[in-house]
């Protein structure tokens, strides 16, 4: 793979045998339905998909839902396996599909601050070093202790926000995780991407496209009919809106 | 093994340890109470009948059946919590890409855990009853745990992949489980099962366990060493064997839950 490049995506294609009907899990609907398997049908989440994210780029991915963009971001974060063609990634990524995984409403936060650091990639003694840290950012040094069932859905996603954050990492994919917090966390959380930005790639889907528009250097416009675009993002902005 | 896998596989121990006593009042002394009352009820009842036919003392008749359950106990809590170790961590595994036999391993090691405790116990126990405990014996009964338990590990690399697929997997397990445990002699000899039904301990891997367990236990005396071994080599090719289909499966598994 070429240096400057941290992600190549060359002709991905991925599909999901799903039978028509749910999928039959359990003996007694395989034993209802036995003939369930000539039912099964091969979605196409995304097709024939290819683009390079070049390192310390801003990549942004829009399309409308069902368009493959989570399907895509699981299969560079290597949660699929691709049905065809190859991804290839070069440094450590970090998906952050969805903010708090892992996080156990009745541990404490602290606890949680463990488990969920760990989970997305630091070693215990790391987080040992930035636990303070983390509660500092995010705003919630005396509720440490408190399990965070009791946390606002607010200052869960803070916590979980200020979490993320510590994980180092080349490479950061985001889904739809800009818009968190209050007016006062969300301008730390920009200031915090003004910050990396140019510094770690980052692969980024939003529908929110102001800061689409704003951040990123090409965008990928995935369709709901499989095709796909590459370009300049106020362009991609432009189409893409003119289609709702 | 990395540094943060090691990591998970602590935390992950840890929150499941914390998560599954939190909120009751007796907590960690549940794991426990549960096969203190299960000893008490088999013992009030069996110890009289189960007692003269063995040519048992009650005092031996309680370390035999207490061994018995806890063995019984280690092999039914694997299997179970190995099966569904994969399924109950579906959440996270659809969201993040982690080395996945970590959460095999965690879930056997609270197994582990319990078991060990209750080894403990039954041991003081032992001694308080003035049964003498030869060195040999004991570390006859950890090779034998040990064997187990790299059984349960390569079963578990099987069955947690199996059970995503089809869910029926639980109950049965547990049916199994129900029937094992009466098939293992854990609450009465072997002698007081009929001549023709016999050849059902013989070939039950858990009971025979058991039964070398008890005479380790009780009397000092290695037997079934053959068939020990056979276990452990078996156990090992399980091992190899599963982890090998468990990383071929395992990639594809966030598809299907």
């Amino acid at each position: 793979m070429e240096k400057n490049i941290a992600i190549k995506v060359e002709n991905l294609t991925k599909k999901f045998r799903i039978p028509e009907h749910g999928s039959p899990n359990t003996i007694q609907e395989r034993f209802v339905n036995p003939f369930s398997k000539k039912k099964m049908i091969d979605f196409t989440a995304v097709n024939n998909l290819s683009f390079e994210v070049k390192k310390g780029e801003f990549f942004s991915v829009i399309g409308p839902n069902g368009a493959g963009k989570s399907t895509l971001l699981k299969l560079i974060s290597g949660i699929y396996v691709p049905t065809q063609g190859n991804i290839l990634v070069d440094g450590k990524l970090v998906p952050f599909l969805e903010l708090g995984v892992g996080f156990n409403p009745d541990l404490s936060a602290r606890e949680n601050v463990y488990l969920n650091g760990i989970i997305l990639g630091l070693t215990k003694k790391e987080v040992d070093e930035h636990v303070d840290h983390i509660f500092d950012f995010a705003e919630l040094k005396d509720f440490q202790d408190l399990s965070i069932k009791k946390f606002s859905s607010g200052m869960q996603v803070r916590l979980a926000f200020s979490i993320a954050i510590q994980v180092k990492s080349d490479i950061l994919i985001l889904d739809e995780v800009l818009a968190v917090g209050d007016g006062e966390f969300q301008k730390k959380c920009f200031a915090y991407f003004d910050e990396i930005v140019g510094k770690k790639t980052i692969l980024f889907v939003s529908h929110g496209l102001a800061s689409v528009k704003k951040y990123s250097d090409r965008v990928l416009w995935l369709k709901e009919d499989k095709t796909y675009e590459i370009g300049d993002p106020s362009e991609m902005v432009e189409k893409y809106s003119q289609t709702f | 093994m990395n540094n943060n896998d090691f990591d998970l596989y602590k935390q992950f121990v840890k929150t499941t340890f914390k998560m599954r006593y939190k909120g009751s009042i007796l907590g960690f002394f549940w794991v426990l109470l549960k096969p203190f009352f299960m000893f008490l009820i088999l013992f009030m009842i069996f110890s009289r009948v189960s007692g003269s036919a063995t040519g048992l003392t009650s005092q031996q008749y309680a370390v035999y059946l207490l061994s018995g359950l806890i063995v019984y106990t280690f092999f039914n809590e694997g299997m179970i919590w190995g099966m569904g170790s994969i399924m109950e961590r579906a959440g996270l595994i659809v969201k993040i890409n982690f080395k996945r036999a970590v959460v095999v391993a965690s879930s056997l090691t609270m197994a582990l855990i319990n078991f060990s405790i209750n080894l403990g116990i039954v041991i003081s126990v032992a001694l308080i009853l003035n049964i003498h405990i030869t060195f040999l014996g004991l570390v006859y009964i950890l090779l034998i745990c040990f064997t187990m338990f790299l059984a349960l590990y390569g079963i578990s690399f099987f069955t947690s992949i199996w059970l995503v697929h089809v869910r029926d997997l639980q109950h049965i397990m547990e049916l199994v489980l129900q029937l094992l445990f009466y098939a293992s002699a854990v609450f009465f000899p072997v002698e007081m099962i009929p001549e023709k039904f016999r050849f059902i301990v013989y070939y039950n891997p858990v009971a025979r366990f058991i039964k070398a367990v008890r005479e380790a236990l009780i009397y000092g005396r290695i037997t079934d060493i053959k068939f020990v071994l056979v276990a452990l080599v078996t156990s090992i090719i399980l091992v190899v064997i599963g982890s090998g289909y468990f990383n071929k499966h395992i990639k594809k598994i966030a598809e299907h839950f």
